[in-house]
């Protein structure tokens, strides 16, 4: 579907050597979205993206619909399987954090590519384990492969420019997180048509994990064959040629994690995107087990929580935005904090309720306003920090698995709570971990609770206040200081501010 | 500034993503989108019509039922654990010389079934014995389900290939007319803990799939250093134009 946008600045699209389907910025970063188009290299990076990541979704969580089968299969007890939940999320706590400084010095499509490449193998590898301790370790390092999140926004933030990057980032994270819903429903039909050619039960599980392993590979070979870093090329190449300006390392992440406003942000990733993939990991058991469904059925409902990521977070992003505009960065608190508390309620009534169709009809509820408040989330990280955005961006999605492995840890580890009471606590720590979002407060665009400062800061003063003055006095500041020009629009359509 | 905001969703509402009228309520989402999401709703909604009223004997209790079954279970090879798929049990049922001679009327079919001692249960919340028969998880492998001969019987069963590992006793139940358990026997004492046998499950794995994987695994990680290599040569041919 080729539509023309209204473009920007630079109207149609030539440099010298270079012309481009999209309208591009001074950056040539797209400044329209096209989803049905995969012109070269904008909408290309974004399908190429997208998919990858949603195929490494799908591998992390390949086990979980099959847990029924599995755990008989390798004798497990209720304890393994929460390890191996905890494990098939925690290594990507470190692996997300490291993929920013990857993409930054390697560009996110080596990065992602070796990321997804070197853990087909652990997917690959689930066909022959034998013990638990070799299901915990084969979901660990699978679980790596969700860094490419991080490579998701990395890239998607190269190609896409400042009206459109939210969007680009919303669907392209949305439609990944698909692959965790996607995995519910494809595994127990792979698993079944193996069953009928002729294979047993406990042979079957096994010969189903090589799906998700091919799929994962085939992306990794897409990318690398036909994706781009940059609009201007790739990576290495510019980077040797000296085209990319350099920033200490060192003084990033010191000015990123120095920002409390990324660590209430991590921690309420924590209890938005935690819960989807707790419930990834548990939901398809949960239904097979309480209300004795059989594997296909169990698959279909738990599918339904993750699918309904195909509009939700997008959704969540676009709501984000859309309050900006009326209401500013303020709106953006308000609707994240509200969406996300909502979220919790519906989480601890799921685990109350005792008919099947209500908790199917609270389920798919719940689904939209959790994956809602990740999109709502992300519309407000971009604004934290300029100098640190990846930073930022690394913290705030390690965060997010932080949160799963301790949700897990405390409610879903062995048999200590019912996994009914744990849902419903589970609820209750989400509505807890989202109260700190009343504290997040920008002087120059005020909090939930508090307008903006008497002292009249500007967006200037909050973005140029990262670097030193030795460091503005070589330019470094530069782009921070666009950043803070674009980012008026955050006061909304109600200023206080007297223009300046 | 606001015409670049205009610009952008004028261009989403062209790719029929985004309806720009209903700015002050959540977006409305495209028509395909709606439709499936509907006909997923509505599956599942028929699905849990479907599973939700099949039980109609959820109120009986184990604890009801007349322990009026003698049933023994030896595995044919003594003392060793059994293995799945090869190994066999012989399982000899009959009515209590103790019952009352006609208990045995009701019986309109005899269901023998394979099932967990407290030892197996453990830490395994999917096999957790429950005193309504409808949750009960304890005895989930059926043996034989057949229509109820007054004689005593006894079968030779080889442990099916999907049985896991665990500690087994057997159970029969005598069902009436309507489908409800009326009486039952079981291999073991009410404690479940004498005359168990131990089953060890085949493993499902062969050495064709160690070998795919061994293969796949390869070649995945081989494909990503010649991709890194020919990205590093690429670099040195652009540096040098």
């Amino acid at each position: 579907m080729e539509v023309e946008g209204k473009g920007g600045e630079a109207g149609t699209t030539t440099t010298a050597t270079r012309r481009f389907a999209l309208p591009v910025d001074a950056e040539n970063k797209s400044t329209t979205f096209r989803l049905f188009s995969v012109a070269k290299p904008h909408m290309r990076a974004f399908h190429l993206s997208w998919f990858q990541f949603f195929c490494c979704f799908v591998s992390t969580f390949a086990a979980p619909p099959l847990l029924p089968i599995i755990r008989e299969n390798l004798n497990l007890t209720a304890t393994d399987i929460g390890n191996a939940g905890i494990a098939s999320v925690s290594g990507s706590v470190f692996a997300r954090i490291v993929m920013g400084t990857a993409c930054d010095l390697f560009g996110p499509r080596l990065a992602s590519a070796a990321l997804t490449l070197s853990t087909a193998p652990a997917v690959y590898f689930t066909a022959g384990i034998k013990s638990p301790i070799g299901f915990i370790m084969v979901r660990f390092f699978a679980g790596f492969s969700l860094a490419t999140f991080v490579s998701t926004q990395f890239w998607m933030s190269s190609m896409f420019s400042g009206p459109v990057v939210g969007s680009a980032n919303g669907i392209a994270a949305g439609w990944g997180n698909l692959g965790g819903g996607a995995t519910q429903l494809i595994m127990p039909i792979v698993f079944s048509l193996i069953r009928r050619m002729g294979a047993t039960k406990f042979t079957a599980w096994r010969i189903a994990f090589f799906i998700p392993g091919l799929f994962q590979t085939l992306s990794a070979f897409a990318v690398l064959l036909f994706g781009q870093d940059l609009p201007d090329g790739d990576y290495w190449a510019m980077h040797k040629s000296g085209e990319r300006e350099k920033d200490d390392v060192g003084k990033v992440i010191s000015n990123g994690i120095s920002n409390y406003r990324g660590w209430i942000t991590a921690l309420a990733y924590g209890y938005c995107f935690g819960v989807e993939l707790t419930i990834d990991n548990i939901i398809a058991e949960y239904f097979f087990d309480r209300f004795h469904l059989n594997l296909q059925t169990a698959g279909i409902i738990a599918a339904s929580f993750g699918l309904a990521n195909f509009f939700a977070r997008p959704g969540g992003g676009i709501f984000s935005d859309l309050m900006a505009r009326r209401f500013g960065m303020r709106g953006r608190l308000w609707a994240w904090w509200i969406v996300q508390t909502l979220g919790g309620v519906l989480c601890a009534f799921l685990g109350q309720i005792h008919s099947l169709t209500w908790s199917i009809v609270v389920m798919l509820i719940f689904s939209v306003f959790v994956q809602a408040a990740c999109g709502l989330t992300f519309g407000v990280v971009p604004f934290i920090s300029r100098r640190s955005l990846g930073v930022i961006s690394g913290m705030t999605g390690a965060g997010g698995n932080v949160g799963a492995v301790l949700t897990q840890l405390i409610f879903f580890k062995g048999s200590t709570y019912s996994r009914e009471t744990g849902i419903t606590l589970m609820g209750i720590m989400s509505i807890a971990c989202s109260l700190p979002i009343c504290f997040i407060y920008f002087p120059q665009w005020g909090g939930m609770f508090c307008g903006p400062s008497s002292k009249k800061v500007t967006e200037e003063d909050y973005y140029l206040a990262e670097w030193s003055s030795k460091e503005k006095a070589k330019n470094l500041h530069l782009a921070s200081q666009k950043f803070a020009e674009t980012s008026v629009s955050e006061r909304g359509r109600a200023s206080t501010h007297p223009q300046t | 500034m606001m015409a670049k905001d205009h610009t952008l969703y004028k261009d989403l509402t062209c790719t029929h993503f985004f309806h720009q009228k209903s700015i002050f309520l959540l977006p409305k989402f495209p028509n395909s989108t709606m439709t499936i999401h509907t006909l997923l709703f509505v599956s599942l909604l028929i699905f849990s019509f479907i599973e939700s009223s099949r039980g109609g004997n959820k109120d009986k209790f184990f604890t009801e039922l007349q322990n009026s079954l003698e049933v023994t279970a030896k595995p044919v090879q003594d003392g060793l654990v059994l293995e799945a798929g090869k190994d066999m049990v012989t399982i000899k049922w009959k009515l209590k010389s103790s019952a009352k001679v006609d208990a045995d009327d009701t019986f309109k079919k005899i269901q023998v079934k394979l099932c967990y001692a407290p030892i197996s249960q453990v830490d395994r919340p999917w096999r957790k014995t429950h005193n309504e028969l409808f949750k009960d998880k304890t005895c989930p492998h059926e043996i034989v389900s057949k229509s109820y001969d007054k004689t005593p019987q006894s079968l030779d069963w080889t442990v099916d290939l999907d049985i896991p590992t665990g500690t087994y006793f057997v159970r029969a139940y005598g069902i009436d007319g309507d489908g409800q358990e009326v009486a039952y026997g079981q291999s073991s004492d009410e404690g479940r803990k004498k005359n168990l046998f131990s089953v060890q499950a085949i493993s499902g794995g062969h050495v064709s799939l160690d070998i795919a994987s061994i293969l796949f695994s390869i070649f995945s990680v081989v494909s990503l250093l010649v991709f890194f290599v020919k990205e590093k040569k690429k670099a040195k041919l652009e540096q040098r134009e």
